[in-house]
């Protein structure tokens, strides 16, 4: 996607120069001409142009260092799924379900010293060569478990949804910074113009709290927001021509377009903006034909489909979207963000209520799609180079949120996210919860970390991939050093 | 360390290391000799624990400065080159916050002297003996500095060397020094210059000074056409109607464009334009962003207070008094107090995880915004530790939040409205609207009695219907009541209904109570104190309210507050000092931004940033001069754009001389006018416009246009928050659309309306794709196409007439034969080859047009 300036402003805070420096130049203008010249639009005054420095903030860039990874696909549990239904076995709480004990938890019903054990509703088995211990929530992905890092000491600022939801997306508690899909992009950019470089696919209950705040570019230009992608119809908003216009009437408009402007810029020597516009129709008209097909499904055989669970019932909606996903990996989208669960209460994984329920519901709808993903990406050779990421803006109490009732308030301060291919270490398990899963014991990671991987398996420094905007050089990780989770990387 | 694409695939190699834990290890090395290296190892120490390194120590140069080949060699100048690259590179380490190995770059002395090593960095006009040149061009990368990010180019060593050759002067940094008053500079004479006359307005002898010293000439006068173009966009965002132009062209009086600009200023689109850039500053947001997104009741009063203070021309002094004290001054108004929204447009989160750290990041927010907005300074940079390169220490920005000691919270998660509102009813009409509640509440309580005695009889089943749901209470009261009371008792009862229906009539007749957005209530000022790394729950020393150490001022005397609404009066304190006439950075601020506005970047294009990262003035005298004027003025804006306005320089043509494209690509002297693209605003209200839909009505709350289901299902509860405005209210201007910080009408995010969270000096002016799908395929612009052709009464003339008339409606100028023809074979292209009916054809037709390039900029 080409983005090219008024070269005079400066962009909040930092003049053109800088902008070009930090985003890279380098989309020639010789390039664009020689493309649109195909189409015959150029006559002999756009050659002046070529000399013009071009540039595109989304077009490919160099990393830091050798990436492991080369795109992120986020499955983001929406809500916050219990970690110790799921992944963070605790046998010592077997059998104390109804006992009162002193523990420290902090929720949307604020601070508590004690509460009622409930007990893990769910039976585990140990799974794989690692002998992992995963509910039987997950019999799918448990099949994966030597694929998979588990870590268990995540931990966050927030267990309310709004900030959390920002800080599992931003790094921030506070809103207006911007997502790591738009930190990707600023710092990648994308290596197929013709799609976004930041696509989030939303549950159909709706999206979660916040909204757009949730892939917002924040303060860095739109180029690098998140673009909602859907499965269905047009992907994109207004990609699709009304429906009253048949085949190549786009095209014919866009031809007329181009005519006129043309021949506008022939007047205008040197004015660069004037074949970037131009470029930019070209490229909205390959988005056309490139989206619409990368969510073509019926390019897919039978087998995949039964794979993912697509058109079976429980299924369909995320197994779509986790095929998407890897469609989209391949035609080179940086970042993807799946959501599993929106809108509120138990539409998503936000268990007040019946623990078991709400658990059941939505981990059955995820397993076998999030598996299928797994054993897809790795049969076609892509997991290595794709880094597969679960879990949500934070985890579960032990004990009951009412005194009644098997459902758990949030919890913050110890939780579990699991990561998959993209150079990291299969059948690993990192940090710990006490016996309880209440908080993080051992190596207790933040938000900070988890994002400090995915860059640096990106090969983005965590800690150097910046953008000056206030007087600071922001950083996804903020402002204090933040190290990569090493454990976990092969 | 920050990236370059423009690197070759070997420096990517190279950049590898950076990335590694190693990184720290080269980041380990001290500017003195190899065994001192264990101070600097202290550094890294703690940046491991946690020392923020936030501010630039890690960024890289810039690219390669404007290396034009016909550029001719200028004098190394200390604020333009050196300092930049000081301050970019070396003050992280070397700066007013540390001083690694003994050594600063904050000043001569300090650079000047022995370093712990016993060396010296810099030794005026000797190369040889200065350090510091030697290091920065180490090829060992365990000596070269600095330590982190790619080396110094070799334009950036030349700079050092020449300067250090030419003695190593040293210049304090001009934004922090007081005003000066220069007199323009004098140009040559009629005889030697043929348009000397135009350089009767003294910023065009500014501009012809940098232009000659340069060897570069200014274009000449743009044509009429574009002359009228570019100042309505300008001063209010609209186009002119083809009327409008051709009146303009035909104007034969000497001072037509003088008379134009009065014209638009006089105009309340005027406002509403120049508004909408004070609006981008002070991030205005019309709901508190989080979870609920709840919206600011009211806030819509502080952007008609915004835009009315434009329309009025209010001094600027005054508007910045208002809006940081507007409750506090010698004359409170609701005007004023509707101004202190001010500090009640950012975001909150109601239900924040830590409350005493949420109060602090709300400060904050006031804080930064207060000193970026009006002040140009990065005061925000020290809330943890000292500014790493202004000369900002910790204390400054605690003693800045001093003065913000008495402003609540936006609210309680259970009370949105109480601090956020002001009651600003006249006295007599809440005694009136009290007299009402009272009479209200004791006929209630009586016919309350009543019921309750009726109730007592009867039978247990109603008794408990009674107890339930209102309506069910009623039905029961209405069926059954009268059986159990006495005849006195119910018509007493039957007095006190007529009674209490008569209460509402007259409260219905009263005008309603008006509240405003501000603060509404205070908070008694406790002791202010530096937070240890700006933590809330590690308070240190204690600060008194202080100005900036950096202004050298003495301390305010806080008189104990007398205002009757119970503020502090810091921020009238604070308020007044900022408003000076001799304050050296609130003057030089705003009339950079206005210059902005005018030219598309500032004179000092870092507009939020005066300081050493900001970028230096191309033109510093020039910044002065018009500071000066300003001031001298009575800070009035308008003759700010007059003055601007009827400049040779704006004035100039926008067109590309090779001369110049080779001497200064940038066009840091001026030697254009530079063409802009419309903002997202423009784009919109000059769709409407030109179609004859716009509504321009001015003022009043904020409307919603329409969004289709697709935008709302991003929405946690989709529509929610959104509400359905007629289409007359949607045809207003885009100012007035409702903010929702959550919810960004997309057309307007596609032109980069900016994320309305954070203080924008600035907009993006990009060129995406999504922008030519919203402009090829919305609904909005398919409907806005269909208007269009049915103002220029379409169906009843040919195509030819229709191409006519639409590019005269939208560019308001006659078509050539040529666009003619190709509108004719386009819309029976469509009609024949695409089976589409005529009307669909031409509308189609007009929404091409919208598409064009010579719609969307200005030349």
């Amino acid at each position: 996607m080409t983005t090219q300036r008024n070269s005079r402003s400066s962009f909040c805070g930092r003049t053109r120069r800088e902008f070009l420096w930090q985003t890279g130049g380098g989309f020639g203008a010789a390039a664009i001409a020689s493309m649109l010249a195909g189409d015959g639009f150029f006559g002999a005054g756009a050659k002046a142009n070529e000399a013009a420095p071009y540039a595109s903030p989304l077009a490919a860039k160099l990393p830091h260092f050798a990436p492991k990874a080369k795109s992120v696909i986020f499955l983001f549990m929406y809500g916050g799924p219990s970690h110790i239904d799921t992944f963070d076995y605790k046998p010592d709480m077997v059998g104390m379900d109804g006992k009162t004990v002193d523990v420290k938890t902090f929720g949307r019903g604020g601070h508590r010293n004690q509460g009622r054990i409930v007990e893990p509703r769910w039976k585990f088995n140990q799974h794989g060569e690692c002998g992992k211990w995963v509910s039987t929530l997950f019999p799918n992905v448990a099949n994966h478990v030597d694929d998979i890092a588990f870590l268990h000491s995540m931990t966050a600022d927030s267990p309310i949804h709004g900030s959390a939801m920002l800080m599992m997306n931003s790094g921030k508690i506070l809103s207006g910074s911007p997502a790591l899909g738009s930190w990707l992009n600023y710092g990648l950019g994308t290596v197929n113009e013709n799609l976004p470089g930041f696509v989030v696919m939303l549950d159909p209950t709706g999206g979660p709290i916040s909204g757009a705040k949730n892939w917002s570019s924040g303060f860095m230009p739109a180029t690098y927001q998140g673009t909602v992608f859907r499965g269905s119809g047009a992907p994109i908003l207004d990609l699709a021509p009304p429906k009253d216009l048949a085949d190549g009437v786009q095209r014919r408009l866009i031809d007329s377009i181009q005519q006129a402007n043309s021949q506008h810029m022939a007047e205008r020597t040197g004015h660069d903006d004037l074949a970037s516009r131009i470029a930019s129709y070209e490229l909205a008209f390959n988005m056309q034909s490139t989206a619409p097909e990368a969510v073509e499904l019926a390019q897919e055989d039978q087998e995949t489909l039964d794979l993912y669970g697509v058109n079976q019932p429980r299924t369909d909606d995320f197994g779509r979207r986790c095929l998407l996903a890897r469609r989209l990996v391949e035609r080179g989208v940086r970042f993807i963000q799946l959501y599993s669960g929106g809108s509120h209460n138990d539409d998503n994984w936000d268990a007040h209520g019946d623990l078991e329920k709400n658990h059941n519901f939505h981990a059955g709808n995820t397993d076998k799609p999030i598996a299928a993903l797994l054993s897809d990406l790795k049969r076609r050779g892509m997991l290595d180079e794709t880094l597969v990421v679960w879990g949500g803006e934070f985890g579960r109490q032990p004990t009951a949120e009412y005194a009644e009732g098997s459902g758990r308030d949030h919890n913050a301060y110890g939780f579990t996210m699991w990561m998959a291919g993209g150079g990291i270490k299969g059948g690993v398990s990192f940090g710990t919860t006490d016996e309880l899963g209440s908080q993080a014991v051992d190596n207790p990671m933040h938000v900070r970390n988890l994002h400090a991987t995915i860059l640096h398996q990106m090969g983005l420094d965590p800690n150097h991939l910046a953008y000056f905007y206030g007087g600071l050089d922001q950083k996804l990780v903020g402002v204090e050093h933040v190290e990569p989770i090493h454990q976990i990387i092969a | 360390m920050i990236f370059r694409r423009n690197d070759l695939p070997q420096k990517t190699l190279m950049n590898i290391n950076l990335g590694s834990p190693h990184a720290r290890e080269r980041g380990a090395r001290a500017f003195a000799t190899p065994y001192r290296a264990t101070t600097f190892c202290f550094r890294f120490t703690l940046v491991v624990l946690g020392a923020s390194l936030c501010c630039s120590a890690t960024r890289a140069e810039e690219a390669s400065p404007e290396a034009s080949p016909g550029k001719p060699a200028r004098e190394v100048h200390f604020t333009n080159d050196v300092q930049p690259i000081l301050a970019k590179r070396c003050y992280a380490c070397h700066g007013p916050d540390v001083a690694e190995s003994g050594l600063s770059f904050v000043n001569r002395e300090a650079a000047l002297s022995e370093t712990e090593s016993g060396e010296h960095a810099i030794v005026p006009g000797d190369i040889d003996a200065s350090l510091l040149i030697a290091r920065v061009i180490s090829t060992d990368e365990n000596e070269r500095m600095p330590p982190e990010g790619e080396p110094l180019k070799e334009s950036e060593v030349e700079i050092l060397r020449n300067w250090i050759t030419a003695g190593a002067k040293w210049q304090k940094h001009w934004a922090f020094e007081p005003l000066t008053h220069p007199e323009p500079p004098q140009v040559a004479s009629e005889d030697e210059h043929p348009d000397a006359n135009k350089h009767a307005n003294p910023i065009d002898a500014f501009i012809q000074a940098t232009l000659t010293a340069n060897g570069l000439s200014a274009n000449p006068t743009a044509d009429r056409r574009t002359l009228i173009r570019r100042a309505y966009f300008d001063l209010i965002g609209l186009p002119p109607s083809a009327e409008e132009i051709a009146a303009f062209v035909n104007d034969t009086s000497s001072d037509a464009f003088e008379q134009l600009i009065e014209r638009l200023l006089a105009m309340p689109q005027y406002g509403e334009r120049f508004g909408r850039h004070w609006l981008d500053l002070v991030r205005y947001g019309e709901t508190n962003s989080f979870e609920r997104d709840n919206p600011k009741p009211n806030v819509w009063k502080y952007r008609d207070y915004v835009i009315k203070s434009f329309n009025d021309d209010k001094p600027y002094d005054q508007f910045v008094r208002e809006q940081l004290a507007g409750d506090e001054l010698d004359e409170v108004t609701t005007e004023t107090l509707i101004a202190t929204g001010y500090y009640r447009l950012g975001i909150w989160d109601d239900e924040p995880a830590d409350p005493l750290q949420a109060r602090f990041d709300e400060l904050d927010d006031i804080v930064a915004t207060t000193s970026q907005v009006f002040m140009g300074l990065t005061i925000n940079c020290a809330r943890c530790h000292d500014h790493k390169i202004d000369p900002i220490p910790q204390t400054d920005y605690y003693s800045m939040l001093a003065f913000m000691a008495d402003l609540t919270s936006f609210g309680h998660r259970g009370d949105q409205s109480s601090f956020n509102q002001i009651d600003v009813s006249t006295p007599e009409l809440n005694r009136q609207y009290e007299a009402l509640d009272q009479a209200q509440r004791q006929a209630e309580q009586e016919e309350t009695a009543i019921e309750q005695a009726g109730i007592t009889k009867m039978s247990a089943e109603d008794q408990r219907a009674t107890e339930g749901p209102k309506r069910e209470r009623e039905q029961v009261l209405k069926k059954n009541l009268k059986k159990h009371l006495d005849d006195d008792q119910w018509s007493r009862y039957e007095q006190l209904w007529a009674e209490l229906k008569d209460i509402q009539s007259r409260r219905k007749a009263l005008p309603s109570r008006e509240s405003v957005l501000g603060l509404g209530r205070y908070e008694p000022p406790k002791p202010t104190f530096v937070l240890f790394r700006g933590n809330p729950h590690s308070p240190t020393d204690e600060v008194q309210p202080d100005y900036p150490t950096l202004f050298d001022v003495d301390p305010p005397t806080l008189e104990p507050s007398t205002t009757d609404r119970g503020s502090a009066g810091r921020r009238r304190v604070l308020a007044d000092w900022m408003t000076q006439s001799d304050n050296r950075l609130t003057s030089r601020v705003i009339v950079n931004r206005v210059w902005q506005y005018h030219f598309g970047r500032g004179i000092v294009r870092s507009s939020n940033n005066f300081g050493q990262l900001g970028t230096p003035p191309t033109h510093p005298e020039l910044l002065d001069w018009l500071a000066t004027y300003f001031v001298e003025n009575g800070w009035k804006l308008k003759d700010l754009h007059r003055q601007i306005m009827t400049s040779r320089a704006y004035q100039m043509s926008s067109t590309n001389t090779d001369e110049g494209l080779a001497v200064d690509p940038n066009n840091d002297f001026f030697w254009r006018f530079d063409p802009r693209r419309l903002s997202a605003e423009e784009v919109r209200d000059a769709v409407l416009a030109v179609n004859g839909s716009l509504n321009k009505a001015t003022y009043g709350p904020s409307f919603y246009p329409k969004l289709s289901a697709e935008v709302l299902s991003g929405q946690s509860r989709p529509g929610a928050g959104w509400g359905n405005s007629s289409e007359d209210e949607s045809n207003r201007r885009s100012v007035y659309i409702h903010v929702k910080r959550s919810l960004v009408t997309p057309l307007l995010e596609a032109f980069d309306f900016p994320e309305p969270d954070r203080s924008c000096e600035a907009r993006f002016m990009t060129l995406q794709p999504g922008q030519a799908l919203s402009m090829l395929n919305s609904d909005f612009v398919h409907e806005q196409a269909a208007k269009l052709a049915k103002s220029i009464d379409a169906t009843s003339v040919s195509d030819d007439e229709v191409a006519k008339r639409a590019i005269r409606a939208v560019f308001a100028r006659d078509a050539t034969d040529e666009e003619v023809g190709r509108a004719v074979k386009l819309i029976a292209d469509l009609e024949v080859n695409y089976s589409l009916s005529r009307d669909r054809a031409v509308q189609l037709y007009c929404l091409t047009i919208l598409n064009w390039n010579e719609f969307l900029f200005l030349d």
